[in-house]
């Protein structure tokens, strides 16, 4: 499944929808959402400059080979975790950075949920304890680019709420995942 | 390899007990009610069960007399016996082998010869009858080769819809007499059934009937926990967008919200006592383990460190709790004491063990144990000696025990449905558990005896 997911158009649409009260992902983009968000040279301007801060998150993330921004990454509104980790791995950390920095920059308002999610295996309970740390280590690592802790909430669906239905382990590895969600 | 002792055993059955490299249980009558000498033994693993002939409850009116038409009589029979031979213990003889018709068996008793040449080696006889809204249900339990009674004569009674329940204490009354050990036919389920993606907390009796759904469904609902008292359940609920432990009044109270910290609030688990709850929070930073009292006082850390602390489960004297973490890199089951301190490890087997369920005879744990990319049920003493799998499927999980502590009942999911099932502690009598519809069902949770 292609990761869609521009969070730059998707989260200005929903800034206008907040008013209403509608809860959407962020993101699912469609072919337009790509494009504005390839044009959206500020954002990632900004958090080119602040990769600095990456070499030490809190639990896991960017490796001793430092993080590199890359400017041809779009941003996306999901990460993706190994069996059984709530590390926060580099690309994972780069896909965060983006994020923080769009946020950041474009200031739509509003609390954002970090849903974290796991792969069918295992049980229920193990699960939503491992979901939720997903979620937490993503909230910490977003609070160490810059955004402040009280516009993120972290919770938890353990393996409620599969991306992709099947069992293998291609599924499994989309299913592994954060996802950033706009209230 | 359970099996009967009978004082007087006719060399046929001696030699097909030493035929299937059995022995016979030879201590006398060890409890009054056991005197007519039939009993199975049930420390064995399941082979034989015990042929038991189980005829229509004779209608009667008024009077005394057998009444003509009416079908309760044949109704309570039938669960009896289902409930029987779901167990796995009793092989219940068809009602068309039988030779004495119901009424002459109630009116002079039983012949016995009759009962022995069709091989059942229990008999029952029972008569039921209606005054006002009343159900009156009478029974005999008859040592078919001994050619006695065994125990005496009982009578139980009910309002008349709840005659499946009359009908699971006569069930009770006949697995205790005949296995030593108190039954757990007047029991239920609760559970998660699921349509589509409509989720709800559902009820049931142990036989799926008598279902109820008892949430709306709009909300995404887990792991129902049935108090020690069967009056409550803890669940979780996702109604204020995160996941939130709700206590449900199965009297008619309604819900309410019993945890609400930020972040995690799951796997609720009721003290024996039924006044404090262990369960897990995220707010500290981390999953980790926490005790309180129910009639609301702060929670109380009971585990401290980096990994994920969660499924609490109390033994049966509240002194203990066993409980899973990943504190080693991999999930493995801990016992600790229940106000916390040491924990010490107890699966070493394997690299995921989780979801312990601590027996209510405290003697083993059920768990699930996952390895070569397979989840299974399995147990383990509370020393972390004799671990036995029992089940052997792709995804087996949340195993919860009957009252008696005989029986685990536990989800399966098999690529495309959740079903529950059941099992006996034994490994054997794996069987389907119906939750009615189409529905799927997991997360069960076992009641206590309900009477």
């Amino acid at each position: 499944m292609k990761r869609v997911g521009l969070l730059a158009v998707a989260l200005l649409s929903l800034g206008l929808l907040a008013g209403c009260g509608s809860t959407s992902k962020v993101g699912d983009g469609d072919q337009a959402g790509a494009d504005a968000a390839g044009r959206d040279g500020k954002g990632i301007g900004r958090m080119g400059g602040s990769s600095a801060n990456l070499n030490d998150p809190s639990r896991g993330g960017a490796g001793a080979g430092g993080y590199r921004f890359d400017v041809n990454v779009e941003p996306e509104h999901r990460i993706f975790f190994e069996y059984n980790s709530a590390l926060v791995n580099d690309r994972a950390a780069q896909v965060l950075a983006h994020n923080a920095g769009w946020i950041l920059a474009h200031g739509p308002k509003g609390v954002i949920t970090v849903e974290g999610h796991c792969d069918e295996r295992g049980t229920r309970e193990f699960n939503l304890a491992l979901g939720q740390q997903r979620a937490d280590a993503v909230v910490r690592f977003l609070v160490s680019q810059g955004l402040p802790a009280n516009r993120l909430k972290a919770v938890s669906y353990g393996k409620e709420k599969p991306l992709v239905p099947s069992h293998d382990e291609s599924s499994w590895s989309k299913n592994r995942r954060a996802e950033l969600v706009l209230r | 390899m359970f099996f009967i002792r009978c004082v007087q055993a006719v060399d046929r059955r001696l030699l097909s007990l030493l035929w299937l490299g059995l022995f016979l249980f030879l201590s006398a009558g060890s409890s009054s009610a056991l005197a007519g000498g039939l009993r199975i033994d049930i420390t064995k693993g399941g082979l034989t069960p015990l042929p038991i002939a189980i005829p229509s409850f004779v209608n009667l009116a008024g009077g005394g007399q057998a009444s003509a038409g009416g079908t309760m009589g044949s109704q309570v029979a039938d669960v009896v016996t289902a409930d029987l031979e779901r167990s796995g213990l009793f092989r219940p003889i068809s009602k068309s082998a039988f030779l004495q018709m119901p009424d002459h068996l109630l009116k002079n008793g039983p012949q016995f010869r009759d009962w022995r040449v069709i091989g059942a080696e229990a008999l029952v006889s029972g008569a039921v009858r209606q005054e006002g809204d009343q159900i009156i249900v009478d029974f005999f339990l008859y040592d078919v080769y001994q050619g006695n009674l065994i125990g005496k004569g009982k009578r139980f009674s009910a309002v008349a819809r709840n005659w499946r329940h009359v009908a699971h204490r006569v069930a009770d009354e006949i697995y205790t007499r005949l296995t030593g050990e108190t039954g757990y036919f007047t029991s239920r389920i609760s559970f998660v059934s699921h349509k589509g993606n409509l989720k709800q907390i559902s009820i049931m009796d142990q036989d799926g009937a008598n279902r109820s759904d008892l949430t709306q469904g709009k909300d995404l609902v887990l792991t129902p926990r049935f108090s020690p008292d069967g009056d409550s359940l803890f669940y979780i609920t996702y109604e204020n967008g995160a996941p939130r432990i709700a206590r449900l009044n199965l009297l008619g109270g309604g819900s309410n919200i019993l945890s609400d910290y930020p972040g995690l609030n799951s796997a609720p688990s009721w003290s024996p006592d039924g006044r404090r709850m262990a369960f897990t929070l995220s707010m500290d930073g981390n999953p980790e383990i926490y005790v309180r009292d129910l009639n609301g006082s702060h929670p109380t850390r009971l585990t401290d460190n980096p990994a994920i602390d969660t499924s609490p489960s109390w033994s049966p004297d509240g002194q203990k709790i066993v409980f899973n973490s990943d504190r080693a890199g991999t999930p493995q089951l801990y016992v600790m004491n229940a106000g916390g301190g040491e924990a010490r490890r107890i699966t070493f087997e394997g690299n995921y063990n989780a979801a312990p369920s601590w027996s209510p005879r405290g003697d083993l744990i059920a768990f699930v144990h996952g390895g070569g990319g397979r989840f299974r049920i399995a147990v383990i003493n509370p020393d972390g000696k004799n671990m036995r799998v029992l089940t052997d499927s792709w995804m087996d999980e949340s195993p919860t025990w009957s009252p008696n502590g005989r029986v685990i009942l536990f989800s399966r999911h098999n690529g495309s449905r959740s079903q529950l099932y059941s099992i006996d502690l034994t490994g054997y009598n794996e069987r389907l558990v119906p939750v009615g519809g189409d529905s799927e069902g997991s997360d069960p949770s076992w009641s206590p005896l309900i009477r």
